[in-house]
């Protein structure tokens, strides 16, 4: 513990270098409007810094590429609460709760509730991270593709959990999710699944198009085709310049907790990561609210705990990283990278060569994410000054932004098409109460299910019991089964 | 929906799942012995999604099924459709798409602006062309020039006007 402290010291003596603290400072601006652009995803901000640190030395390169990576995680939140446009997969909860506080005219709230929590979490992971990364990646090591499947299926439960529709509806959304994730050119065989002899459905559907068609057209198509006669939306524009709630987080430090919690540990999961633990925190949280019905319609628990999930999950996802050389997400095997490009072979004799360097590298994460308190608010302020645009000029431009986000991906025209329509089916949807989320869940988790499912059939001879018979494993199975049971012992108990 | 529509739609999807599992079967074929093919994952989501959509069916007809459009907005109630406006602005947004290949990302978005901003409520000219072109220019410096994102240019003569305008603008 001391020599953590000591060792932190001289990381911050580091850090608060002009350059280096320019870098963090640099980095997070990156992040923040990579990650709130729909389409720029933080991993794209991350690879495009990449190729700059070349000629820059170690420490300052790191330190851009945390920004990135601390800012990207949050960016999203801004466009999601403020447009219903998630930056990114893993700010799709927030979305979730966030936009319908910003319609009920709480967008001040949300935006600084969604800042904080942020900020706290990734604080409290970066702490983590210098503290007790070492014991943690050794038992984290211990956990295999077994667990990694039940985590992901416990962020499925939270389907049972999402907004006010029947579970059935939900489960079909979910399900039309993950088949929607099946198609495409499978990865173990090399086998087209459900291509039908179109030859862009062979790269797959990429989320991104789900995600913008479904939140960001479809919500367009809602408010142009139910507009009043005066062209003005029946629920009204928000205006917002978002307020830092300190002392209304003091509420909320339960979420905040159990948020920030889920977000270490399932980002200490080796390829698991901040999307997995935004819906796992967000479904755990209602088991634990007192308030569960309001899920969905702007609660500002659930935003909490999903935000502090999201940043919580950076210090575990490059606890891998700095202590095994294993790095637990696309985002730290850009890192990897970055520290093999100067030389640094990450790993468990880091600690031992090189502790300036790592101490400097959790400096700055903690710096990054007190930093992104006041970054977050003045990116909040300028996308905020958005929401004082005229109605029909922002909704044209927000398709105009669509077209540009899905066409970016891939270059394809194909992205855009299948984003159009994901966004009429996303109105219909709305209009049918058959609910989004589970389906936006379905198309992200789907993949990532199928893949740890066929990896532990592999390692275990197709032995379908391992998944009860591992403790971790059984627990968290558990925990799912009574995420979407729960509601039903409830109302069976009274 | 109508409760007629409503079971018909979740029979659709039975009959969805029930298809593409059959559709799924043969890819089982490449499987090394002993092992899970890759049809068996596709096999086990539309075994869910049939039952989910059993599971529907039976909840509805135990409970009340939804006679109409559920709930929309925050309080419960849902906005009133225009059904012409909602046309014309699916069809503004599918001819963009179809459009820019054709006339080139300048020309098909300037137009898409100009006739959504319209669908949309705006009615002032000058705002709606002032919107139009500054933002058509700002994004082709901001994608195009900064991002290189090779934005589709059109066909034939379309083509050569997106280049001059280009040039004119000082991308290329």
């Amino acid at each position: 513990m001391l020599e953590s402290l000591l060792g932190l010291g001289v990381g911050f003596q580091h850090a608060v270098q002009p350059l280096n603290l320019a870098m963090i400072v640099l980095g997070l601006v990156i992040g923040i409007l990579a990650g709130a652009l729909p389409g720029i995803t933080m991993l794209n901000a991350i690879v495009l810094v990449l190729p700059f640190t070349y000629l820059m030395g170690i420490v300052p390169a790191l330190l851009l590429m945390i920004g990135v990576y601390c800012g990207g995680v949050f960016g999203g939140s801004i466009t999601g609460i403020l447009f219903n446009i998630p930056g990114d997969p893993m700010n799709v909860p927030t979305t979730w709760e966030g936009y319908r506080l910003s319609q009920q005219g709480q967008t001040q709230y949300a935006l600084g509730l969604a800042i904080m929590s942020s900020a706290v979490g990734g604080l409290v992971s970066a702490l983590f991270l210098a503290f007790f990364a070492p014991p943690f990646a050794r038992f984290a090591l211990t956990l295999s593709s077994v667990e990694f499947f039940s985590v992901v299926v416990f962020g499925l439960a939270g389907v049972a959990v999402l907004g006010r529709s029947s579970l059935p509806a939900a489960l079909i959304s979910m399900f039309a999710g993950m088949i929607l994730g099946t198609v495409g050119t499978e990865a173990q065989y090399g086998v087209e699944r459900f291509v039908f002899g179109v030859p862009f459905l062979r790269t797959g559907v990429d989320f991104v198009t789900v995600l913008i068609g479904l939140f960001a057209i479809g919500e367009v198509l809602e408010q142009v085709a139910t507009m009043r006669p005066d062209g003005t939306p029946p629920t009204g524009a928000p205006r917002a310049v978002p307020r830092l709630p300190l002392l209304s987080l003091w509420p909320l430090r339960g979420p905040l907790a159990r948020g920030t919690l889920v977000g270490i540990a399932v980002g200490g999961l080796a390829g698991a990561g901040a999307t997995v633990s935004s819906f796992v925190s967000y479904g755990l949280e209602k088991q634990f609210s007192r308030t569960p019905e309001r899920f969905g319609r702007g609660h500002p628990g659930a935003l909490v705990a999903s935000e502090s999930s999201v940043n919580g999950s950076t210090g575990g996802a490059m606890i891998h990283l700095l202590t095994l050389g294993i790095p637990g997400s696309a985002a730290t095997a850009v890192m990897m990278g970055a520290f093999l490009i100067h030389g640094i072979q990450p790993g468990p004799l880091l600690f031992t060569k090189q502790p300036e360097q790592v101490y400097t590298l959790f400096a700055g994460m903690i710096l990054a994410n007190v930093l992104m308190v006041g970054l977050g608010f003045l990116a909040a302020l300028c996308f905020a000054t958005l929401m004082r645009v005229p109605a029909p000029i922002l909704n044209t431009l927000i398709v105009v932004f669509c077209f540009i986000g899905a066409f970016a991906l891939r270059n394809d025209m194909a992205d855009v098409w299948l984003t159009m329509l994901f966004g009429v089916a996303g109105f219909l949807m709305r209009r049918y109460d058959l609910p989004i989320p589970p389906l936006v869940m379905g198309v992200i988790l789907g993949p990532m299910a199928e893949q740890y499912f066929l990896t532990s059939m592999v390692a275990h001879g197709n032995d379908l019991t391992v998944f009860v018979t591992r403790p971790v494993s059984a627990l968290i199975l558990a925990l799912a089964l009574l995420l979407v049971l729960g509601p039903s012992l409830r109302r069976w108990a009274r | 929906m109508a409760p007629r529509a409503h079971v018909a739609a979740l029979l659709g999807g039975v009959l969805a799942a029930g298809l593409l599992f059959a559709a799924a079967r043969p890819l089982d074929a490449v499987a090394s012995p002993g092992q899970l093919g890759p049809g068996f994952w596709p096999r086990l989501v539309l075994i869910g999604l049939a039952l989910a959509c059993v599971l529907k069916l039976v909840t509805d007809r135990r409970g009340a099924p939804e006679a109409g459009p559920a709930a929309g907005g925050i309080d419960g109630t849902v906005p009133a459709v225009s059904v012409a406006r909602l046309g014309s602005t699916i069809a503004s947004i599918l001819a963009y798409v179809l459009a820019a290949p054709l006339l080139g990302f300048p020309l098909a978005t300037v137009g898409f602006i100009v006739l959504f901003m319209l669908l949309a409520g705006a009615r002032r000219a000058p705002g709606i062309a002032a919107t139009a072109v500054v933002g058509t220019v700002v994004l082709l410096y901001s994608f195009v020039k900064l991002v290189y994102l090779p934005f589709p240019k059109g066909a034939g003569a379309f083509e050569r006007v997106t280049l001059v305008l280009y040039r004119a603008l000082g991308i290329f």
